[in-house]
């Protein structure tokens, strides 16, 4: 265990030389949340659309800047980056588990990551208004929905990465993850705008856990038994990609060419 | 037993095999076709713990695939490999322990961390005591000098910078077995010097090396073994003075005379030995087999003849034999 908080704590102290890009993106993903505030604050002006109210929308927003914001900073771009330069060969001659030490890496970045959400959402609620915290059982149901949303996050962007020993590249691996997350997950609009069919197939997805599940719950559209079936197929798919990334790298690894020095 | 043992150790690539230009790539899409590359073919090797081992062969020739063979990185697609009796891949954890690889041309150090700080957090990762830690971080500043680089940040290093501080890094749990992959590439003289000091220090503390390098100079006077790689296979493996007795045995004497002296002159009192005219009438190459003949006795015979202005040897490096062995000159049996 030494070896991975030693990780924690480096990646959390080299996330500090990220501060510029950190700001840098945190404008991007600013600029795009107030547009969808803008924008989702027009339609629901009138009337609710499929049930979602100005306030609720809100408040869908937030936790999904929330949840996207987490484990989006640190580490895929320098594991893709070191697989594709070879310098993943030095890591393999580690004694730890790599997939362990990329899942600490995450965590290690976390920090920021939530200092950035703290931030943005605390402005966000003073100039827009409060949001409704849903009672005891949903917040328990919504922390430990974004709990999981961490290794599941994770999971999901290491596998993908995963996929630049095959693709030799690593920009088109990370447009198509982010295509299919935005649709699937809820981020870009809630499931239940979805045609029905795919409504339900997102629903039943690892991606509806990074958005849809903890921004549902929260928002108090699930009752507790429901939520708690939203949680643990988060758990599931969480199990399920742990033990599937470890076949995905097995299987990286007999393809591996690491050309030049 | 020895510590690094390889059978009949392969590893075959394999290239798309695509047409020149657009049309070849897009043909490619619809049929793929693959061309196998043997980067390494059937070699069979086994290091003594202790054995300094120079592993030499011309671009290309599979010298870091083999490293990075020997070190688990890659699976042999043939054959296999065994550290300390231990299979690479499945008891890579405990394998790792024990190896300790530097590749010249990448660095373990985290870029955005303190040299200082990278090396703790190797530290941790290999679990060394922080006694031992300390001790070893000492002995490595001794040579390395590391004191003035272990606060900069990774990033910021210059070369000769961070392959010091690759150097503590790939050594700091204090490896049974290192391979030195291109270690001093790019380095200038004052550190390969310094370099080349260290890895003699961590040779006669009994740590077993395998040092590839395109620059011979680190390979003379540190490793007593030579293995000759080309294209996959080894071509030589043997003692490295061995060679250099048997095919590095000329040396050159170049003289400068006061006047010119006719060449039959010299050359009747030097014999055994070919005389020629260089780039001036004065300057002459004397070669001749350094177990025939010794330089002060050619300098004495020559000095009974004419005014010697100057003079000076040419000593067999083991360059020169391997230069000839790559262009396929001399086979070395």
């Amino acid at each position: 265990m030494r070896s991975y908080r030693a990780l924690i704590r480096a990646t959390a102290r080299a996330a500090l030389a990220y501060r510029l890009n950190l700001l840098l993106g945190l404008g991007a993903v600013l600029v795009q949340l107030i547009a969808l505030l803008a924008v989702w604050q027009v339609i629901l002006a009138q009337s609710p659309v499929n049930g979602f109210t100005w306030p609720q929308m809100r408040a869908y927003l937030l936790v999904a800047f929330a949840a996207g914001t987490v484990v989006s900073l640190m580490g895929d771009f320098r594991m893709a980056f070191r697989i594709l330069d070879g310098d993943v060969a030095l890591d393999l001659v580690k004694p730890i588990d790599y997939q362990r030490a990329r899942f600490a890496e995450a965590i290690g970045g976390l920090w920021i990551e939530v200092v950035l959400i703290a931030v943005v959402v605390g402005v966000t609620l003073a100039l827009t208004g409060g949001v409704d915290v849903p009672a005891g059982p949903g917040l328990a149901l919504f922390i430990a929905s974004m709990l999981l949303l961490v290794p599941l996050k994770f999971l999901i962007v290491y596998v993908s990465t995963l996929a630049c020993f095959w693709t030799q590249n690593f920009m088109g691996v990370q447009w198509a993850r982010l295509a299919v997350v935005n649709l699937f997950s809820g981020a870009l609009i809630p499931l239940a705008f979805l045609p029905g069919w795919l409504a339900t197939t997102a629903q039943w997805s690892p991606f509806a856990g990074l958005t849809s599940t903890p921004a549902l719950i929260f928002l108090g559209r699930v009752d507790p038994g429901h939520g708690l079936v939203l949680v643990g197929v988060q758990l599931a798919w969480v199990l399920a990609l742990w033990f599937g990334a470890r076949l995905v790298w097995q299987a990286a690894l007999r393809r591996l060419t690491v050309n030049g020095g | 037993m020895p510590i690094v043992e390889a059978r009949a150790l392969t590893k075959v690539f394999r290239r798309p095999d695509k047409g020149p230009g657009l049309a070849g790539s897009v043909k490619h899409l619809f049929a793929r076709r693959f061309q196998d590359k043997v980067a390494v073919d059937h070699i069979d090797l086994s290091i003594e713990a202790g054995e300094a081992v120079a592993y030499v062969g011309p671009n290309g020739a599979g010298k870091s695939t083999t490293v990075k063979l020997l070190s688990g990185i890659l699976v042999p697609t043939q054959g296999e490999v065994r550290i300390d009796g231990l299979h690479p891949q499945r008891d890579r954890m405990t394998v790792a322990h024990r190896i300790g690889v530097l590749f010249g041309q990448r660095t373990q150090l985290w870029w955005d961390l303190p040299v200082a700080e990278s090396l703790a957090v190797l530290r941790d990762i290999y679990g060394v005591d922080p006694a031992t830690y300390r001790k070893r971080l000492a002995r490595f500043d001794e040579v390395l000098e590391l004191g003035e680089i272990l606060t900069v940040v990774g990033r910021k290093l210059s070369l000769g910078q961070r392959m010091r501080a690759d150097l503590a890094a790939a050594l700091i749990h204090g490896p049974q077995v290192v391979y030195l992959d291109e270690p001093t590439i790019g380095l200038d003289l004052a550190v390969k010097e310094r370099v080349r000091e260290f890895f003699r220090s961590i040779r006669d503390e009994g740590t077993t090396v395998m040092l590839t390098s395109h620059d011979l100079a680190d390979i003379e006077g540190f490793c007593r073994r030579l293995v000759i790689i080309d294209e996959g296979r080894i071509i030589f493996d043997g003692d490295l003075e061995a060679v250099k007795d048997r095919y590095a045995r000329e040396r050159i004497l170049h003289i400068e005379t006061a006047r010119p002296v006719p060449l039959e002159t010299l050359r009747a009192s030097l014999p055994g030995a070919q005389v020629t005219v260089e780039d001036s009438p004065l300057r002459y190459a004397v070669r001749f087999d350094r177990f025939t003949m010794t330089a002060g006795h050619a300098v004495t015979a020559l000095a009974g003849l004419t005014d010697l202005v100057d003079f000076r040897v040419d000593e067999p490096s083991i360059e020169d034999v391997i230069r000839r062995v790559y262009s396929g000159e001399l086979v070395l049996g």
